[in-house]
């Protein structure tokens, strides 16, 4: 460690950060995201999948009821849809920081452009999901 | 382990998965609406089992890393600190916890897909 007891430091630098005057970047905001879809994939998208795997591959008649439950408008259906659209936001940004680690649009303006993209990208998904099951 | 292997495995794994889902998810778009009998077939193929069993340990392996990294980014003293700082003295036993915790539910996820697949 080196001796920094003598530097002269400036005297208004900031010691406590106010986190709501920090303007994430769109490309930042992916980031976070991607990370926070990962937990809620890990701790709700996997054992819903894993419930609706082992319910539907049960009998005939957990089958058939699986699938008018998921067919139509409730909380579960909602539920089960969002929690896929999780999975599907992981993944798109998953492929964009793919492409950034074998350096394709890693520029400011192209990962900036990505990033819109990804996001136009998934909520069509979302609408399109939700009339599917709303309309 | 290095960490050039975990960056390799954390992106193997990822497209190990994705490629799984895109299978999965083409078997059930193509197939509208799934039928009892085919989704059947579909699940009991040995080809279904095998790479289910296989995704499975990717996709430890890829939850492993991830929920690591977002362990040792948060719960550390420092960033404990922010919101308590009687809280950050606890920081090394609160990560131990939340490590345990997520390795505990990963371990059990893959178990039951295992018991699910092949029972």
């Amino acid at each position: 460690m080196s001796t920094n007891h003598n530097k002269i430091r400036p005297v208004y630098r900031p010691v406590f950060i106010n986190l709501m005057q920090i303007k994430l970047p769109v490309s930042a905001i992916m980031s976070i995201t991607h990370r926070l879809s990962g937990i809620y994939n890990f701790f709700i998208t996997l054992p819903v999948a894993l419930y609706l795997l082992y319910y539907s591959t049960k009998s005939y008649n957990d089958f058939i009821l699986i699938q008018d439950t998921l067919s139509n408008p409730n909380m579960i259906s909602t539920f089960v849809t969002f929690s896929f659209l999780v999975y599907s936001y992981h993944i798109l940004t998953g492929i964009r920081h793919l492409l950034q680690d074998i350096h394709i649009g890693e520029s400011l303006s192209a990962s900036r452009t990505s990033a819109y993209m990804i996001l136009i990208v998934w909520f069509s998904l979302f609408f399109l999901l939700m009339m599917r099951l709303y309309l | 382990m290095k960490g050039s292997s975990l960056f390799y495995l954390l992106r193997l794994s990822a497209l190990v998965m994705l490629v799984y889902t895109i299978w999965v998810l083409s078997f059930i778009f193509f197939n509208q609406p799934v039928e009892y009998n085919s989704w059947i077939s579909f699940t009991n193929q040995i080809l279904f089992q095998l790479s289910t069993t296989f995704v499975a340990f990717f996709f430890l392996a890829h939850t492993f890393i991830g929920l690591w990294t977002v362990g040792t980014d948060y719960f550390t003293s420092r960033t404990l600190g922010f919101v308590n700082t009687s809280l950050a003295k606890h920081a090394d036993l609160i990560r131990s916890g939340y490590t345990f915790l997520f390795v505990a539910l990963g371990a059990l996820i893959v178990i039951t897909t295992l018991f699910i697949i092949w029972s």
